[in-house]
Parts: structure tokens; sequence; C-alpha cells
């Protein structure tokens, strides 16, 4: 190979980076963790403080596997759907998936504060919320997959996502209208996005949703490079495209939804971590485009939580914010770049 | 045992099936394509030349009618089996970027190559072979957004070889392209079908280039059965002017070219005969009345120079814009 940045040591590098901004994210927040004293925790050790332990335990981990499982679920299904739809901009929001989501959190929170005063305990219950938010976004999904069973194109199909996300911001709106001040707020402080909610049972379950969305893009990785070239020379390859439809409107859905249930509608990180990718990969090639992509999405979104962690201080900044930060001015660094296409 | 015919149509009849309505495009079509053989399509636009490779290709069954790739029905291909034997370039917009041209051409191996899509030896000499045949190789590690469109479409008919098929399918391969690359593209092609006992079958608007190169030709005609033959045959018996539904062009064997058909009286122009036509075709165009208007004109060569009598008037000088504008100046002084 000619040129020395080989895969291979995007890969090595990647990993090593990912481990060092975990052990980072990890160790600093409100109270702050000595990076040895995580390190020998992870090796089985125990720590010097025992509070340090119920905060490591209960709270960072779970948060910093969380983190990691969004970053990895939402640019896995971004790149798919970059591709997919040969769309520079397309992103999990750009389905309609995350505002579905949305609108069943929404139906929730305001329709469920009735049924919450009948049976107490289960309103704000995080379960609820994740089934909520599923069914919201499986919703979309399925209307989506009626579409995606009549058009063909794929232009068109990405329109109706478009559409399907308008509708479902002005039913959210429609009901914040109508919604008591203090359900409200629960609603805006979910859509702001977080990733500490997430305790140690939804983490198993967000675990096997990720894994069962991102192995069959894995599997289709030669299909989207045949994808590349567009649906007609795909098919002249060999591509079965309705199936890959199907799988990749599932895939996404899983991955999005679930991501989007448990943390809230994380912006920009589908649309931004699979251009990177692409950049600093310098390839087209998905073999090497959804791991490079899943692993750099973790990286980032560690990134992102580390700084909403504002360390040495007690608040929290929203997560949808550091991602906006972060994402928007990529993207326009992108476009800026002008080959915005080409990398695609 | 005789392998059979790599591409049979009988009878077909295209065009889409709604629910409701069958919006028939072409019926009656009837070919046959040959290995070895490169074969241009030619007929107006609307025709159904799309159609018709869109049957081919499998993506669009024919509404009646027998479409046959190596002796099976295309309807019993899977998609797999039937990437094996049949390779195209499209016409569609590629939007690849980052992709080398030599990545590109590896896509081509697709249909070959388990899951992962790892090359083997046998993948990797195909690919070889496809570059050497289409000399592409000082291509491969360009990325495709740096590619001429030229070179572009050599590095996709590489993509199609090293798909390494029996039938090769290109929808007008030489549209944008320059005179040059035109002929290069069109004879590299029968090259391909000559040499790798390919059927190709091109879809062409480029009349004369297909006659030069093209070994059959299959005429398309509005309203008309599919004529098929050798490309000089259907010169001699007159048959492209079946391609011309409009009285005001003809296809003139002499120069194998589509001309206009000049309806009035001869011009009285002398001169050496291979700078007439020129002296015509320049007065021809313009919207002088030079079959009404009485005019004689000489034509000289070493130097080249013009001297016109219009109307009794004399022009000279030394460039058909000139006489142009000076035949204008005595249409206007006349009134």
């Amino acid at each position: 190979m000619k040129n020395k940045f080989t895969p291979s040591l995007y890969f090595l590098l990647s990993g090593i980076g990912c481990l060092l901004v975990w052990v980072l994210n990890l160790g600093l927040g409100s109270v702050a963790i000595p990076f040895t004293e995580i390190v020998s925790r992870i090796l089985g050790n125990e720590f010097s403080k025992s509070s340090w332990e119920i905060i490591f335990l209960e709270y960072r981990l779970p948060k910093s596997l969380t983190a990691i499982l969004v970053g990895i679920s939402l640019s896995v299904s971004g790149l798919q759907m970059q591709t997919y739809f040969r769309n520079p901009l397309a992103g999990p929001f750009v389905l309609g998936i995350s505002s579905g989501a949305g609108l069943g959190v929404a139906i929730w929170l305001m329709a469920g504060a009735a049924v919450g005063t009948l049976i107490p305990g289960i309103f704000g219950n995080a379960w609820m919320l994740f089934l909520a938010a599923t069914s919201g976004s499986m919703a979309v999904l399925l209307l989506m997959s009626l579409a995606a069973w009549r058009v063909r194109d794929s232009m068109t199909l990405l329109i109706i996502g478009l559409m399907f996300g308008s509708l479902a911001a002005a039913i959210i709106s429609v009901i914040s209208f109508f919604s008591q001040a203090e359900q409200l707020k629960l609603f805006t402080v979910w859509s702001m996005g977080s990733l500490g909610s997430t305790g140690w049972n939804q983490l198993a379950v967000f675990f096997v949703a990720t894994l069962i969305g991102v192995s069959p893009a894995m599997y289709l990785a030669k299909s989207y490079n045949a994808m590349l070239l567009g649906e007609n020379y795909a098919q002249s390859m060999g591509v079965n495209i309705s199936r890959l439809r199907w799988i990749m409107i599932i895939s996404t859905g899983i991955l999005t939804g679930c991501a989007t249930a448990f943390c809230g509608p994380i912006a920009f990180i589908g649309i931004a971590v699979p251009h990177i990718a692409r950049m600093i990969l310098k390839t087209s090639d998905h073999r090497l485009l959804f791991p490079g992509s899943a692993i750099l999405g973790a990286i980032v979104m560690l990134l992102c939580d580390t700084i909403s962690q504002l360390p040495g201080s007690a608040q929290t900044l929203p997560i949808n914010a550091i991602t906006s930060l972060f994402g928007a001015p990529v993207v326009i660094w992108l476009i800026l770049r002008r080959n915005f296409s080409k990398e695609f | 045992m005789k392998t059979p015919t790599p591409l049979v149509g009988k009878n077909l009849s295209l065009g889409y099936r709604n629910r409701k309505e069958i919006h028939e495009v072409a019926n009656a079509i009837s070919f046959e394509i040959q290995a070895g053989e490169l074969t241009c399509l030619l007929g107006p636009n609307g025709v159904g030349k799309s159609t018709l490779l869109r049957t081919i290709m499998g993506t669009l069954p024919p509404l009646s009618g027998e479409m046959r790739i190596c002796g099976k029905e295309v309807d019993a291909y899977s998609k797999e089996e039937l990437s094996k034997k049949l390779s195209v370039v499209l016409t569609d917009r590629l939007q690849v970027g980052n992709l080398k041209a030599g990545d590109l051409i590896a896509l081509g191996r697709i249909p070959h190559t388990g899951w992962m899509g790892r090359l083997g030896e046998k993948d990797l000499s195909k690919i070889n072979e496809a570059i050497k045949a289409t000399k592409t190789g000082y291509l491969r590690d360009f990325p495709t957004y740096e590619l001429s469109d030229g070179q572009l479409q050599k590095v996709m008919i590489a993509r199609a070889l090293a798909q390494d098929g029996e039938i090769l399918l290109l929808d007008e391969p030489t549209a944008h392209l320059d005179l040059v690359n035109r002929h290069e593209i069109m004879f590299l092609l029968r090259q391909i079908a000559q040499q790798e006992k390919k059927a190709v079958l091109v879809v062409t608007h480029d009349l004369e280039i297909a006659l030069e190169s093209a070994d059959k030709l299959l005429l398309m005609p509005c309203g008309h059965p599919i004529i098929s033959g050798l490309p000089e045959d259907l010169v001699i018996q007159g048959k492209l002017d079946t391609l011309l539904p409009n009285e005001r062009l003809y296809f003139d064997q002499k120069s194998g070219k589509i001309k206009p058909k000049i309806s009035s009286q001869p011009l009285n122009i002398s001169g050496p005969s291979d700078l007439v036509p020129w002296v015509v075709a320049a007065l021809e165009k313009s919207s002088l009345p030079i079959h009404t208007t009485p005019i004689k004109i000489d034509i000289e060569s070493n130097p080249f120079h013009l001297v016109a009598l219009v109307k009794g008037q004399k022009i000279a000088c030394d460039s058909i814009e000139k006489l142009i504008i000076g035949f204008r100046q005595v249409m206007m002084s006349e009134g």
C-alpha cells in the first residue's frame, strides 16, 4: 500500500482512542475519580473510597456504556441511510423515526398522566417511556414500510419520511399546547436528551437491540457497496433491492428507535460521524465504514458526554446541545470543503 | 453441443402493467444477438429502447412473448444467476466520490464473491483482465470524481467486463463524449465482443459511428417491426430511412450521413467540388432567399476566394461569412 495510513492502523488507533476516552469519561464528573483508580477497578481491584464504587457502578459505567451504544446505533443507521438514499444529508432523523419516537413519548407523557393517577408509580417509569418511544418509532416505521412497498423510488421515500417527521412534530405541538406545564417540562427535558437514565436492565435490552440492528448491516456490507452505483446497477449485480430496503428500514428503525427511546432524540451523530469516518478512512467500502463509523460514533458520544458533565461542576448540560454544537459545525465545514458530495 | 444464442427475443410485447391498465410501449419485437458480435440498437426517442433494455435486464417482465438469455427465460433466473450472465453500463449518474477507479471495477465481482466480498485469485485475475482489455490500468488509484467522462465510461465498461457475463448491455455509452472517445469506446466494445466472445448490445443514437463499428444493426423504427442485418446491407437496401419519419431528412448513401432534403432547383455555384458543398451548406443554413433570388457564385481555391453576383451586384470576398453579410446588404438595399 502506498498510503501509510492503512485501515488497520485506523482501527488500532481508534480502538486505543476509544479506551482512553472511555476512562476519561468514567473519571470526570461532579466527583473526579483518579484514572489510575478506574484502571485498577476495571482490572478487578477495589476502589480506595467506597462512595466511588456506587458512583462508578450505578451511574458512570451504565452511562458510558449507553453513550457507546448510542454512538454505534446512530452512526450505523446514519451510514445505511446515506448510502441507501444516496443522499449525504440522510440520517436517522430523516425517515421520521426520531419524530415518531418523540410523538410516542409526547402522547404517553400527556395522556399517560391520567393513567398515572390510576396506577401509582407507573408514570415516569423509564420502562414505560421506552415502550412509548419504541411504539412511536415503530408506528412511523410501519407507515414507512407501507410507503416503501408502494413506492419504488428512494428519493420519494426520503421525502415521505420527511413529511412523516413534520406530521409527527405538528401533532407534538398540538399536544404540547393542551398539556399541563409540568408534563410539558418533562417532555422538554426528555427531548433534550440524556444518557444518564438508563439502568442495567435497560442497558441489556439496548445492547441486544443494537446487536440485532447492527448485524444485518454488517452482513449486507457488500450489497451496500453495490448500492454506491445506484439501485439499477446494484440490481444488475444481483442485489435484491426490495430485501435490502426492508432490512435497512428494520435495522435503522430498531437502532434509532432504541437510542431515541432511552436517551431522547440525539442530533447530528447520525449525519456527521459517517462523513468523518469516510474522510479519515478515505474509502467508500462499507466493510470498513460500518465498523469504522461505529467505533468513531462511540468515541464522539463519549467525548460529548464528558463535555456535558462540565468537569468539576455539579451541573450537566443537555447532551443534545453538545452533539449539535459538535455536529452542526462539522456538517457546515464539510459543505464548505466542497467535497461533501465527493466524500460521499 | 451447440451453445444457445445469448439473447433471443420472440414476439415480445413490452410495457408497464398497472393494477388497472396495461400500457404497451412496443410490440411484435423479435431479435437475436450473437456471441462475438457488436450489435447496435438504433431508434428514435420513445420507441421503447430503454423498455427493451429493462426487459432484458429482468427488471420489467414482458407483457407477452419470450425473452431468453442463454436458452433460458429471464423470469426463470434468480437475480444472482442473472447477474453472472449479464452486465450493464447504464446512463445513471454516478455519485461515488471516494471510490477509486480500481475499487469501482472490483465491484463487478460482487455476484461472484461470498458475503464478505473477499476477492479470491480468480476474481483478481478477472479484474486484471478487464483492466487490461480497457487499458484503464493507469486510472486504478484515481478517485472517480477526478476522471473525465471518457475515462469514467471506460472504467464502467471494465467493471461490466469484470462481472464476466456472456452478455454486455450498454445504454448510450458514447453520449456526452467527444469524437475521439466515441470512436475509441465503440471500437473497444467491438474488440471485446470479438476477442472475449461476448454478445455486446449497445443502444446508441450515434448512427455514423454505429455504421462504422457495429457487426449488426437492430433498427427499431416507430410503428414498424424491428429490422436487423449487417449495417452495409441495411444501407444498400435503404432501410435506414425507416428511422427518419421526418420527410425533410434522408439518409445519404454516399456520405453515410443524415441530410436534409433540398427541395428546389440546384444553385448556380461553380468551383472545386470539395469546396462547393460547404458553401451550399452555409447558404442553406442562413435564412437568405437563395432559391428565389438570381445568384451566381464562383469559388476559387488557393487562396480561397469568392465572387458572387446577387441581383446583378458583385460581391467579392475571402470567406463565406463575408459573402453572407454582403448578400444581406444587397437584400436590404433592395428593400
